[in-house]
């Protein structure tokens, strides 16, 4: 969903100078801000999103008139809140955004934010910004967010597979139910019903923090985007065990496996007399990312096949529109 | 096939049958079978090649032992046992052998192979030997990957042919074979805690076996050779070695295993708490300390690689992958709606962490719905499954009660390693027990519990270091030799044998086994001494006494502390594991000479103690003989407190103050009870039973003046009597073979006992000299019998017993169990379908207060009709 830039509101009333503009998720590895901006004409654009504008923000703004402008969506790491905190500050996004000086004593505004650093954080976002925030409930969050684009936004869900993007028609009234994975640091996997009504049905940990973590040690990447890069040129049979490793390089036909097929991520690194330092980082990281990759989609399968759910929306920043991590997790529903 | 000596058979299956004849006169015992067209050399060897480890599995015959005694003839003949009972039994008694080599020492394991010429069929088989080693066809079941890439080898330093089986295929046998029959074969891990799973083996399937090797198979069982893999993961053992080996500088699994228990993966791992600053996500059930994001803190922080300690990171890892394993096996069991999912491979080696961990995420995800279990010999599965391949042997049909797990001593031991190949010598054995001792070892490090022949132990490589490091575990799961006797069978008149528990002590209170503990250590010295002098206190009988001393210590301090080391624990294993580790050391029958003096003083006064009884009237004489049976049952060398009453005094002078004492009512009394059975009231007549079973305890008093004339009194109302001893010696114990002499002898002053042991031809010499005479005497008598009880401990377990005693039961109506050992500690609570009299006398105070809630010297007769 991050290559969703801006979603604009068709004006209806004024602002009320109470409605904070920015709303926040802090997971344990990103915040991600939403904010809004109040529309200027210059922001016009689609017209189609104007039917559903209703729907926008959590629902609690449901019977308040909705402001005409744009949304912004921003992030930052986790362990940079402070820069963070300085962006909202700078933007005075806190204070109702930009253009609206006029706001009450601070000690009165809320901000919305999700996410266990809403938490963690609370005292910091007091001290440093005076604001108090109001925590909603991560997956309530959620699920709010994706029932609302998959019905909003034309083409918000696609298929990946070897290497092609197909969008998918969703009909927003054959939505429910899906399975809707997200991939942060760990893995949620929410069984959605429909709005408001879902249940957190499995999850794992190895996630997004994982092929960073592990990546960060294994090889000497400086950030997330880095890493993923690097995957692209890499070549997993270096490090991975195949089946055909095993099997002197024929398939177990017996049961399906065919030669390619990973048997042992990261099996290689134990038999050869290389150290960490005689692998390439490319490598490593097109190995962890299969390894992570397959094993989100095999378990999401799995819940899928318990609850007999045909859709499984995959999202979460792991994914960042990557292709390869696409493709992963997609192989692995398939093939499972 | 018939009869023992076809050295071919059994084991050794797809024996060409075509053209067989038996050689010789067909009236003979055990005639030979000539096999002319049989000509494959067929191995009783299996293996597993694996990337690691070799596992072999191995099947050696039991040396023919039985000697052909006239009371072991004369018994099949009376209770119609022919060999012809085994006819369809083609497994010939024998032991399964289990050793794991290195896959990097290959050499060893050949050298291993060869110098047993297990290749050949194994040393016992001397009779084809010799024509066989020209034999070129010789091939060797095996499996894994090594299978193929050593092949080449094989046949050129043993000229045998490596036959490659499926793996998988391996797999579900072995699991199969081992689920069913082996009793203790599951186990159930959940923090920390090991219990065993009985599984019935008529309602195994389907489960879900969950092999991790370097990779994962999850494989659907619905049967024997039936199966699926249904699911599987690339993340298995060789993702936790592969990138355990980068991150940290190990240099072995085992290694890198050992670093995780003293890990905090905490460090790494960006745990709930940590997102929710400390807090639980409790609206989904996420406590603070679950894992959200595995390798989660390694992002944010500035630490890098080398500022993560090296054991942070390998629990990480080891939690990250079983946990993983865990959740993925659980979505498959669910898929399947399989409760039950069994984990094996190499990644799992016993260690306690793993399992715990895969066990918390199955019973997390299932809500405790299914159970995540572990197998004693999982590192066997493949081995198993391959020697299984072999097919035509009958082990298919074998069931649990044929199978005798043992754990004998000696494999050369330091360090924390058993370098083998292990000790098959005596000699090398008991020197070997001396440097353990030199060497200063503490006597209560781990010890090897590898039988001769075998490792037995969790392998070679197993990390055997203790408690703050590796948890015990993961050395402690020892397999042992498995005795294969399928004479054994289950005592049919259990009243119910699946419910059937011999124990009566549960020694998984830790209390219990350190009284027990403290019990047994105390009585070894004098056992000791016992043992030397039984071997004429020479000085090599010196040296083993204390070989076998240090060696059973070690057992006892292993056990104290992994009381489930060999599985589950029970009094009776305890008591014959010092039976057991006394044969190790070659002192075949400690007791020997105190059990002759006893029983020449004992017959000595029989004569007048007959006399006696027959003076009185009937009601009183029961009284009496049944007073007789508790009062002789204090003589018992497994007693300490009986130990230090014999300074005190003679045989007779104890008997006679002990009989003095017996003032009823007893503790638990139930003689009027038997009386009635016995006797009748109001003149009423019953009938007498049929035939009587009485299981026999100590050699003396307590058979001679105790339960013989018991067994008197009940041939004389008409009551066929099978005495029931020992087959091996434990303790003074009277065992099968001692009793004809003794019942000879008894015979000599007493008319009942003689013609009722003429009858059941215990006295074959006196009978073939009355034929002789043409006068056979008067033959109308019920027989007086001695059958074999198939086991050499002072316990006994009725799951397990020979098959002549369970011949023997077949038209018994009553059975007598007399003795601590047999009545108590064993089988107090047994139910059987006849009627069952329990007669012991309490020679301990802790079990008088825990049983009975008496004091020692308390007695107890209990009588319980059939069920």
């Amino acid at each position: 969903m991050d290559h969703l830039a801006h979603v604009s509101n068709q004006p209806n009333t004024q602002p009320q100078s109470q409605i904070s503009h920015l709303a926040l998720d802090i997971g344990g590895s990103l915040i991600k801000l939403v904010y809004f901006c109040r529309y200027d004409d210059s922001c016009r654009d689609d017209d189609e999103l104007r039917s559903q504008n209703e729907s926008l923000g959590s629902k609690s703004d449901n019977s308040r008139p909705v402001l005409g402008g744009k949304l912004h969506f921003a992030k930052f790491e986790t362990s940079k809140i402070n820069d963070c905190l300085e962006f909202i500050h700078s933007m005075k996004l806190h204070l109702g955004g930009f253009h609206d000086c006029t706001a009450p004593s601070s000690d009165k505004i809320f901000i919305k934010a999700t996410g266990g650093g809403a938490y963690k954080f609370a005292d910091l976002f007091k001290e440093k910004l005076s604001v108090s925030l109001d925590k909603e409930d991560e997956m309530e969050c959620l699920v709010t967010g994706a029932n609302f684009l998959l019905k909003a936004v034309h083409q918000e869900a696609f298929t990946y597979l070897d290497g092609q993007k197909e969008f998918a028609q969703i009909d927003p009234n054959d939505l429910y139910p899906y399975l809707l994975v997200n991939i942060g640091s760990g893995v949620s996997m929410i069984k959605v019903d429909g709005d408001g009504k879902f249940e957190r049905v499995s999850g794992t940990s190895l996630g997004g923090g994982t092929f960073w973590g592990l990546g960060r040690l294994l090889t000497k990447c400086k950030n997330f985007d880095e890493l993923l890069e690097l995957s692209h040129q890499g070549n997993n049979r270096v490090i991975d065990m195949l089946v055909g490793d095993i099997y002197g390089g024929t398939d177990y036909a017996k049961i399906g496996l065919s030669a390619t097929t990973i048997a042992s991520s990261f099996g290689k690194a134990i038999s050869d007399n290389k150290e960490l330092v005689d692998y390439k980082p490319e490598d490593i990281s097109r190995s962890l990312l299969r390894m992570i990759s397959n094993n989100i989609g095999q378990i999401s399968y799995l819940n899928a096949l318990r609850f007999g759910l045909k859709r499984i929306f995959f999202a979460g920043f792991f994914i960042r529109g990557h292709a390869y991590t696409m493709d992963t997790i997609s192989v692995a529903v398939n093939f499972w | 096939m018939a009869g023992n000596s076809i050295h071919r058979s059994g084991s050794r299956p797809q024996l060409d049958l075509s053209k067989a004849e038996i050689q010789g006169n067909s009236e003979e015992r055990d005639p030979t079978i000539l096999l002319p067209n049989q000509t494959d050399d067929i191995s009783h060897l299996a293996l597993d090649i694996g990337g690691s480890l070799i596992k072999l599995v191995y099947f050696s015959r039991h040396e023919d032992q039985s000697v052909d005694d006239k009371r072991k003839k004369t018994v099949k003949e009376r209770l119609g046992i022919s060999n012809g009972n085994r006819r369809n039994f083609p497994v010939l008694g024998g032991r399964l052998h289990f050793v794991k080599f290195e896959t990097s020492k290959l050499n060893e394991c050949l050298d291993f192979i060869s110098s047993k010429q297990l290749h050949r069929g194994g040393i016992d088989s001397h009779h084809w030997n010799s024509e066989a080693s020209a034999n070129e066809n010789a091939v060797i079941k095996a499996t894994g990957g090594g299978a193929y890439k050593f092949a080449d080898l094989f046949k050129e330093r043993l000229g045998v042919s490596i036959d490659k089986e499926d793996e998988m295929d391996c797999l579900v046998a072995g699991a199969n074979f081992l689920l069913k029959a082996i009793r203790h074969e599951a186990f159930t891990h959940m923090e920390g805690h090991k219990e065993f799973v009985q599984i019935d083996h008529n309602d195994l399937f389907p489960y879900l076996l969950v092999n991790i090797g370097s990779g994962v198979s999850i494989i659907k069982v619905d049967g024997d050779g039936k199966f699926q893999r249904v699911s599987g993961t690339n993340v298995g053992g060789g993702t936790y070695w592969g990138l355990g080996r980068l991150l940290t500088k190990c240099n072995s699994f085992d290694e890198l295993l050992e670093l995780s228990q003293r890990g905090d993966n905490r460090t790494i791992d960006m745990l709930v708490g940590d997102i929710y600053g400390g807090m639980d996500y409790s609206k989904i059930g996420l406590s603070a300390s679950t894992i959200a994001s595995s390798f989660g803190k390694a992002i944010s922080d500035k630490k890098e690689l080398q500022d993560y300690r090296p054991e942070d990171i390998s629990l990480s890892l080891l939690r990250m992958i079983s946990y993983n394993i865990g959740q993925i096996s659980y979505l498959n069991a669910l898929r399947f709606g399989l409760k039950r999912i069994f984990f094996g491979g190499f990644f799992i080696r016993g260690h306690a962490y793993t399992m715990d961990t895969i066990s918390f995420a199955v019973h997390f995800w299932s809500k405790g719905e299914a159970q995540a279990m572990f197998l004693r010999h999982e590192g066997f599965l493949g081995a198993v499954g391959a020697f299984m391949s072999y097919q035509k042997h009958g082990l298919d049909d074998l069931m649990v009660h044929h199978l005798v797990e043992r754990f004998p001593m000696g494999a050369p031991y330091t360090g924390g390693k058993i370098h083998g190949p292990p000790l098959g010598d005596l000699n090398e054995k008991i020197s070997w027990m001396e440097k353990f001792v030199l060497k200063g070892t503490e006597i209560t490090a781990p010890v090897p519990m590898a039988p001769p022949g075998t490792t037995g132990l969790g392998g070679f490589e197993v990390p055997s270091s203790r408690g703050a490091t590796l948890r015990s575990d993961a050395s402690a799961l020892n397999v042992g030799v498995l005795h294969l006797v399928p004479t054994l069978e289950v005592f049919p008149l259990l009243a119910d044998p699946k419910m059937y528990e011999p124990n009566t002590i549960d020694l998984s209170d830790h209390k219990e086994l350190e009284y027990w503990f403290t019990v047994l250590s105390g009585h070894l010295p004098d056992l000791v001494d016992k043992a030397v002098a039984s071997e004429g206190g020479t000085d090599d009988a010196k040296r083993r006494g204390d070989a076998f001393a240090r060696a059973f210590s070690a057992h006892l301090a292993r056990l104290m502390e992994e009381p489930a080391a060999y599985g589950k624990l029970g009094l009776a294993n305890l008591l014959e594991l010092r039976e057991e580790c006394l044969r190790e050391f070659q002192f075949l029958d400690a007791y020997r000479s105190i059990k002759q003096r006893e029983n020449e003083a004992s017959l000595a006064v029989l004569p007048d103690l007959l006399l006696e009884l027959d003076h009185m009237d009937e009601e009183t004489r029961l009284l009496t003989l049944i007073e007789g049976v508790l009062a002789a049952n204090i003589f018992d060398w497994g007693s300490r407190a009986c130990v230090d009453l014999y300074h005190k005094g003679t045989i007779i002078e104890i008997y006679r103050m002990s009989r003095n004492k017996m003032q009823r009512p007893w503790r638990v009394d139930d003689f009027d009870l038997f009386k009635e059975r016995m006797l009748g009231s109001e003149g009423k007549k019953p009938r007498p039973h049929k035939r009587a079973l009485l299981f026999v305890d100590n050699s003396g008093a307590d058979i001679v003046l105790g339960m013989l004339p018991l067994a008197r009194e009940l041939l004389r109302r008409g009551t066929e009597v099978v005495l029931v001893a020992n087959s091996l010696p434990a303790l003074n114990d009277v065992t099968a073979m001692e009793l004809p002499d003794i019942v000879a002898e008894a015979a000599k002053h007493c008319d009942v006992l003689r013609r009722a042991a003429e009858a059941g031809g215990l006295l074959v010499d006196a009978m073939n000299n009355n034929s002789l005479d043409g006068s056979r005497g008067n033959s109308s008598s019920v027989p007086l019998m001695v059958v074999e009880n198939g086991c050499g401990s002072p316990c006994i377990d009725l799951r397990q017993v020979s098959s002549e005693l369970a011949a023997a039961a077949k038209h018994a109506d009553l059975v007598i169990l007399e003795g601590m050992g047999r009545a108590l500690h064993t089988n107090f609570n047994a139910r059987f379908k006849c009627e069952a009299l329990k007669l012991a006398m309490v020679k301990n105070q802790r079990l008088a207060e825990k049983l009975i809630k008496g004091k020692i010297y308390d007695c107890v007769c209990r009588y319980e009709p059939a069920t």
